[in-house]
This record gives structure tokens, C-alpha cells and sequence, in this order.
């Protein structure tokens, strides 16, 4: 397979550039139905947002309109000895939701209400219920918005998982090969040209699933759509004796905590680091980790006794409405997208599989996240 | 020259580089801190001894060095913050800090790090046994705390600390066992024809290759401890010979001081973000310094052992040479004074560098080990990682050492894998066929020790929490 990298270039029936959850799912349903495909990754698969992420599997925080393929990915990961080959170690928790001043118990009942509406299973409780249910939570809290269909999944194992099924399914993996353009093949289908190669790589289709670096490749299929690029900042303790057992956070979603099986506290939340993307590098902004930790603290206060082992960032990216980027780029149906997915690792195994259902002629609806939407590009025929 | 800039500098490290820049600096007229997280200074090599360890140690030239080192620090005007950890380095050289009174955030204009050297080790079936300890903490135990680490002692790894740790094990009336070295006996006797040149290692060297050779201790070169099983009589060692691994020894001890040389400690210099290069001999990474210790980012310079191991006498004139080369930087001395007050420091440097550079190789002579780790030996301690799972991830693709650590967890615990990164590294080389340098290192990342969570909270009540606003519905 390197070989054909090397001289004349080997068509392959998609190329997918970008080997996180979300591209390596597409590709991967894509080659079990019988297609050659290439996935491509600036650097190692699963390095950035899909390898450093929270792994919380949660409805609290999940935008309402994607409650129902949130609650479908929370199935695959649960599921992931089946389709992926390898159990990943996901599991379900019950999740609560926490609201400690009168602002935030109405903030609260108002967001479980609306994804109540789309098919959460979440209800409030009272503060007594909710101590019931979690013991170690801080007790002056006023009540609890209570999910049984949460969870977290460990994210450094899935990546390992991926590469096995990947193999397997005969996808051709290529990182460390940053793409620095694609073009339009004469008679159809894409060059993929990337730093360090001599010779690009064919495609008759292509994906982008690059995630915060999305804004970039769609502006060269002619797409001018901001992409704001969250660096999100998180938290691992050394390991301690149990203190929680579900996923906890809070009602402005600015929290994630959990407890993994080996003892280690991971603090989470969306509080925000400094960096840009197109520089490299990022950092952590000492008052942001300072009011999370107290979050985390005042919330479990048995956290007093954690020991910080370390602090890292990882990137999200986030369209302009905040919904996903999934489906066809072109009239001709040979370049698709898939990212921008809010809480994206959740639903991330399920928007792979339904973008991968599309290239091969099904019809999920993927209405609500066309990606011409923002733009007055021709309508691409998904929804004609 | 431009007007002279007296603005502050900050040194972290009180070893001998770091506290002879610091004094140096201060007389060059700048304001200076001292960070460093004993509670006295002297670093590792002149670490202040235990009352009782002055009393059970015979006098040696480390604890005289240290006293003269602490009194000409006392009557400088550097300003010392003892007990201070460094836990985190923003790219504008803000340094976090951990001290007696919590944490604390301190701007460096300029930044001096002298933080010395870390132990590399290589581990063996049944390392993570009690009784088994690094060499460095074996030295640590019994020169600053007076305390053998066992009546009978294996002393085990590469380099020259072998010797020392051997020396000091005999010192207190203990027994070494056997003396354990990766080395090829052609290289040492190669160092010791060089000593000419360093007359203090070479006085050292002799009386304690006499005092060995008199108490008939047997020296393996080329050889490894390969096992280590805890008996009740205490531990079973088995040694193995590198090149004929057929023929074993078993040794019976009460402890055992194993260590493979010494690297730069890079936590600091990586997270600001300056350059830096594997240096093959040595198999470590070290930041890229000129002769003077200037990085590739202005301001930051990195003196003693921290920009490459060299031992204590060449620490001493780099940390000067530094000094120097920041007054002449800041446009406080002139070319020509910087010229004649490094002179005599460069030249003495580049005579006892010659030594130290030919110790390299016997430091690192361990290196490869880790290519033939048994798959049930444990890499990762902290994370219990063992050799078989590093195997089987890099089988699935993980060619990286970020993405082993990723796929495996190895290095991903309270060490930040200072103990298992060069037997990690030396694994995956192996298997992948790659060089160290391309196998990579792990990312750096804060805090570079465990930190306790209300350091970091202090008090607080919840309204003092800025909540961002919610995440959308």
C-alpha cells in the first residue's frame, strides 16, 4: 500500500482526511462495505480532540436537538466490542446535574425540560434524593437534574482500538502527513496533497473530518465558514479512595467530574485555555484552573485531599449555530463533512456511521446540519 | 554598548551551577532569586548532611565544598527562596511555584535554570521489589542521612557513580557484593589513561579503585542485573553478561543500588519552549545552549548539568561563564571584560570537558537493555505498564512515544515518566526499527509534580468563582 504512494497514484474510492472519532468511523463502515479507502492525519490518529477529551457520555450537556444521536452513540460506545471489535471500557453511570443558587435551579429545570422534550430521560430531584443517590456531593446544593443514561468512556484506550479495527477492515492509514491542499482531479475525484509526500493520494470522493482545523480545507472547496475553536481545559488527580460514582456537573454545564476505575478524578467543563491552532501550542491560564478546580472542589468536597497530577487543553470546534457540520460539500456528491458536533465524542461513532451511510446511498436525515447552510453555494442535492 | 539593564534575574537550581551564577550575577550588581526545593542549598552533589550523618560520614570534600558553597551564599545579596518547587513555566518565563506558603506566581525578565541532572534507570524483572533503589537515592541515603540501605549491597547500572556508591557503601561498614557495569572494562581503563587532565577525579578514582580491589569486591563488566526475587533471607539477584547471555551469577544481598547515569532534567526548559536536541552519546535530550548557556529564546539561559552532563567541576565554571555572559548581555561589562573574565573558566572547561564527554558513553552503556525487556517485566510503575503491553500497542500502530503513552498509560502517572521514558523509548526504537531521537519523548506538561488540589483552591466560597456564562441549550 505504500508502494502505490510512491508511484503512480492508486485511486481510492474515499479518502477521509482526519483520523478522529469521527473520520475514523466513517472510514471504517465505509471499507467493511467494501470500499478502498485512505485516512490521513497531520499526526499520530486520535492525538487530538478525539485522544484528549473528557470521555464523558452525558445528556445534560448535550445540545438539545442532538439528544437522540447522542443517546445513539452513548449505545455504540456501551456496544463497542460489537461493531468496533474491542470493548473500550465505557460505562454507565447515572449523571446529575447541580444547581446551588435559586439562578441555577431555574437555569437547571429550564434545560432538563427542553431535552425532556427531545427524549432525555432526566428528571429533577430534590437535594435529599440527589445526596441519596450521590453521598460525597456538597449537601448545601438545591437540587439535582438526575439522567440514568449517562456515563464516560477512558479516551486514551479508544484509539488503540480504532487502529486494530481499522487495520483489519483494510483501511490504509497514513499520519503524520499534514494535508496542505486538495484538488479537483480532471474526470473526477480529488488529489490529496500533503507536507512531506512527493505524490498526493487519489480519491474519487474525499471527507473532511479535521475537526478545528475544518475552516481551512472547506475554504478551499470554496466554503467561507467561521469555525471558533474552543481550547478546553482539563484536570487529573492522582487516584483516591472512591468519592463519586456518577458524572456530575453543574446546571450551567461549565463542569464535568468523574471518577475513573483506577481512582483518578478527571475535572472537566469547558473552562478555557489560551493557544491558536495555526501557531501551535497551547497553555493553561492559571485563574481558569483555579475557579475550575474550586468548582470541582465545592462540588465534591472530598477533593480537598486530591493531589493535581496534571493539566492539559484539547481543541473543539463549533460552527457559528453551534450544530454539526454533516453531509455533502458538492453537487457532484464527491466531498462530504463531518465535525463541529457539540459534545462530539458522545454522538461521534454514531454521525461517522450515518455520514458513511450516506456515501454508500442511504438517506439519514442529516437536514439540520447541511453544511451549505451558511453559504449561497448551490444546494448539493442531499435534500432536493 | 547600550546603557547597562540591572533589571532582575531569576536562577532555579541551588546545586553548584546554579548558586555559583547566582552569587556571580549579584556581584555583577543585578538583583537576584535563588529558587530551590531544599530547604538549604547545595544541590545533589553538596546536599547539606543530617547532624548524624556528619557524625557517622568520614569528612569528604563534598560537605566541605557544600559549607563553602551555603557560606558564600549567605554573605551575597541573592535573595534565596528555599523550599520552592518549580510546577509550571508560561512561555512569557512566569514561573508557578509551591513554597511553604503555598503557591505563588513569579515573572522572571531573565531566567537562569540550573536544575540539574535526573537518574536514568532501566528496569529488570522484579525491580519494583522493596530494597531496591536508585543510585542517586542510595548516595542521597548515605551521605546526607548516614544510613546504608542494607549490610550487603549489589551496586548495579553504568558510570561513574558505581564506583562512588560503592565507595560510600564500604565507608559506613557495609558490604558490597558485587559491583554490576554495563560498561566495557576497555572504556573505563580508556577514561582513566584522560584523568591526567582532571587530577581531582583522578586522586578520587585511585583510592577508590584501591580500596575495591583491596576488599576483593568482584567487578562484572558488560553485565546487567537481569532478576531480582525477595527471599526471606532477603534479595536473589541473578546478573547476566550482555554479550553471552548464558552465563549468569547469583548474588544474595540485603539491598540493591541500581541506576544507568545521569540525564538533564528538561521538564522546565521543554514547557518554555526552547530548542532542544538528543544527544545520542549521552541518549538524553538536552536544550541547545552555546558555550555561555544561551537558549533559543532570548532571556533564558540553562547552565550546569541541565544543558548536558558534565559533572560537578564543569557545573561550577558554566554556572560563572553564564553569569558573565548575562552582565555582558545587558550591556553591564564589555566584550573585552567578558573576554578576560572568562579566559581562564573557558579553558579550564574545555580540559575537564574532554573527560566528561568520554564518561558519556559509559553512562549511557546501558542503552540496550530495554530492546530485550521480558514481556512480563513492569516498564511503567506508576501505571503498571509491562513490557508485553508496550509490545502490543506498538504492533497496533503506536510508533510514537505520545501515542504509547496514549494507547498504554506508560508515563501518564506521578512521575511523568522521568523513571520509564528511556526504557520506553529504548523498547519502541527497537521494535520499529527507529533511532531514539525519531522514537520522540513524552510532551512535557503541568504540573510538573503532583499538586495538592486546595494549594491551587485556597479558601473560597462559591460566589468567588467566575462562572462562565452557560454552554448553549
Amino acid at each position: 500500500m505504500t508502494q502505490a504512494l510512491h508511484s503512480r497514484p492508486d485511486v481510492f474510492d474515499t479518502v477521509v482526511v482526519g483520523a478522529g472519532v469521527m473520520g475514523a468511523t466513517t472510514a471504517l463502515f465505509l471499507a467493511r462495505a467494501g470500499q478502498k479507502v485512505a485516512l490521513i492525519d497531520r499526526e499520530d490518529m486520535f492525538r487530538a480532540a478525539s485522544g484528549v477529551n473528557a470521555g464523558t457520555l452525558t445528556l445534560h450537556m448535550t445540545r438539545a436537538q442532538l439528544i437522540p444521536h447522542a443517546i445513539r452513540g452513548r449505545e455504540m460506545w456501551l456496544d463497542s466490542a460489537e461493531w468496533l471489535g474491542e470493548d473500550v471500557g465505557a460505562l454507565a453511570t447515572p449523571g446529575l446535574s447541580m444547581a446551588f443558587t435559586e439562578a441555577e435551579e431555574e437555569l437547571l429545570r429550564q434545560r432538563a425540560h427542553v431535552r425532556q422534550e427531545m427524549g432525555a430521560p432526566i428528571e429533577v430531584l430534590s437535594a435529599q434524593e440527589a445526596i441519596r443517590i450521590e453521598p460525597g456531593v456538597n449537601p448545601t446544593l438545591r437540587a439535582a437534574a438526575y439522567c440514568a443514561l449517562d456515563g464516560h468512556i477512558p479516551t486514551y484506550r479508544v484509539g488503540g482500538a480504532y487502529a486494530r479495527a481499522l487495520r483489519q477492515a483494510g483501511v490504509t492509514i497514513i499520519e503524520n502527513s499534514p494535508v496542505e491542499g486538495i484538488c479537483p482531479v480532471t474526470g473526477g475525484g480529488y488529489d490529496v496533497q500533503m507536507t512531506g509526500r512527493a505524490h498526493p493520494v487519489r480519491g474519487r470522493r474525499i471527507v473532511l473530518s479535521t475537526g478545528a482545523w475544518l475552516e481551512k480545507m472547506l475554504g478551499w472547496l470554496g466554503y467561507d465558514i467561521p469555525i471558533r475553536c474552543l481550547i478546553n481545559q482539563l484536570v487529573v488527580t492522582e487516584t483516591l479512595p472512591p468519592v463519586m460514582r456518577s458524572v456530575l456537573s453543574i446546571a450551567n454545564g461549565l463542569l464535568s467530574l468523574k471518577q475513573f476505575a483506577n481512582g483518578s478524578v478527571l475535572i472537566g467543563g469547558g473552562w478555557q485555555g489560551e493557544g491558536n491552532i495555526h501557531q501551535g501550542g497551547t497553555r493553561v491560564i492559571p485563574e481558569n484552573l483555579r475557579g475550575n478546580v474550586r468548582l470541582a472542589q465545592h462540588v465534591v468536597p472530598r477533593l480537598n485531599e486530591a493531589q493535581i497530577l496534571r493539566v492539559w487543553l484539547g481543541l473543539e470546534s463549533e460552527t457559528p449555530d453551534a450544530m454539526p457540520l454533516i453531509g455533502a460539500l458538492t453537487p457532484d456528491d464527491d466531498a462530504f463533512v463531518v465535525g463541529c458536533v457539540h459534545s462530539g465524542f458522545t454522538s461521534g461513532p454514531y454521525m461517522g456511521r450515518l455520514l458513511a451511510e450516506r456515501i454508500l446511498g442511504g438517506d439519514p436525515d442529516l437536514g439540520a446540519f447541511d453544511p451549505t447552510r451558511f453559504s449561497s453555494l448551490p444546494a448539493t442535492g442531499t435534500h432536493p | 554598548m547600550s546603557s547597562p539593564d540591572f533589571s532582575p534575574v531569576t536562577v532555579i537550581g541551588g546545586g553548584i551551577a546554579g548558586a555559583t551564577s547566582a552569587i556571580a550575577l549579584s556581584r555583577h550588581g543585578f538583583p537576584v532569586t535563588l529558587i530551590d526545593e531544599q530547604p538549604v542549598a547545595g544541590g545533589q552533589i553538596f546536599r547539606a548532611p543530617s547532624p548524624y550523618a556528619r557524625r557517622v560520614v568520614p569528612p569528604n570534600h563534598e560537605f566541605s565544598g557544600g559549607d563553602t558553597l551555603r557560606q558564600k551564599l549567605a554573605a551575597s545579596s541573592v535573595d534565596v527562596r528555599f523550599s520552592t518547587r518549580v510546577w509550571g513555566v508560561s512561555p512569557t518565563l512566569t514561573l508557578d511555584l509551591l513554597g511553604p506558603d503555598g503557591i505563588d506566581q513569579l515573572p522572571a525578565a531573565t531566567l537562569v535554570v540550573a536544575n540539574g541532572a535526573t537518574e536514568r534507570f532501566l528496569p529488570f524483572q522484579g525491580w519494583t521489589t522493596p530494597r531496591i533503589i536508585g543510585l542517586a537515592g542510595a548516595s542521597i541515603l548515605m551521605r546526607n542521612g548516614g544510613t546504608l540501605p542494607g549490610q550487603s549491597v549489589v551496586v548495579a547500572g553504568s558510570g561513574p557513580l558505581l564506583f562512588s556508591v560503592a565507595h560510600q557503601v564500604l565507608e559506613l561498614g557495609g558490604r558490597v557484593v558485587a559491583i554490576v557495569d554495563a560498561g566495557h572494562r576497555s572504556d573505563w581503563l580508556r577514561l582513566g589513561a584522560m584523568l591526567s587532565l582532571d587530577p581531582a577525579r583522578l586522586t578520587q578514582a585511585t583510592s577508590w579503585m584501591l580500596r575495591l580491589r583491596k576488599a576483593g569486591i568482584p567487578i562484572h563488566h558488560r553485565a546487567h542485573i537481569s532478576e531480582a526475587q525477595e527471599t526471606e533471607a532477603g534479595l536473589l539477584l541473578t546478573v547476566t553478561e550482555m554479550d553471552h547471555p548464558e552465563r549468569r551469577h547469583l548474588y544474595a544481598a540485603d539491598a540493591a543500588a541500581c541506576g544507568y547515569g545521569l540525564k538533564p532534567s528538561t521538564l522546565i526548559t521543554r514547557t518554555a519552549g526552547v530548542h532542544h536536541r538528543y544527544d545520542p552519546i549521552g541518549g538524553y535530550l538536552e536544550p541547545v545552549t552555546d558555550n555561555a548557556g544561551r537558549t533559543s529564546r532570548p532571556d533564558l539561559y540553562v547552565t550546569g548539568d541541565a544543558a548536558g552532563v558534565r559533572g560537578m567541576a564543569v557545573a561550577r565554571l558554566r554556572g560563572l561563564i553564564t553569569a558573565h555572559a548575562i552582565a555582558h548581555d545587558r550591556g553591564v561589562i564589555s566584550t573585552e571584560t567578558y573576554e578576560t573574565l572568562t579566559r581562564t573558566p573557558l579553558r579550564q572547561r574545555r580540559r575537564l570537558e574532554a573527560v566528561s564527554r568520554r564518561m558519556l558513553p559509559l553512562m549511557n552503556a546501558g542503552s540496550a537493555i530495554p530492546a530485550h525487556l521480558q514481556d512480563d517485566t513492569i516498564v511503567c510503575r506508576c501505571e503498571r505498564v509491562k513490557a508485553a503491553t508496550l509490545r502490543s500497542a506498538i504492533q497496533a500502530g503506536a510508533e510514537d512515544l505520545n501515542q504509547l503513552k496514549a494507547w498504554t498509560r506508560c508515563g501518564m502517572g506521578p512521575c511523568q515518566g522521568r523513571m520509564c521514558e528511556d526504557s520506553a523509548r529504548g523498547l519502541l526504537a527497537a521494535a520499529c526499527g527507529k533511532t531514539p531521537e525519531e522514537a520522540g519523548s513524552f510532551t512535557a506538561r503541568m504540573p510538573f509534580f503532583p499538586l495538592p488540589l486546595t494549594a491551587v483552591t485556597g479558601d473560597f466560597t462559591y460566589s468567588d468563582i467566575p462562572l462562565p456564562k452557560a454552554a448553549p441549550l
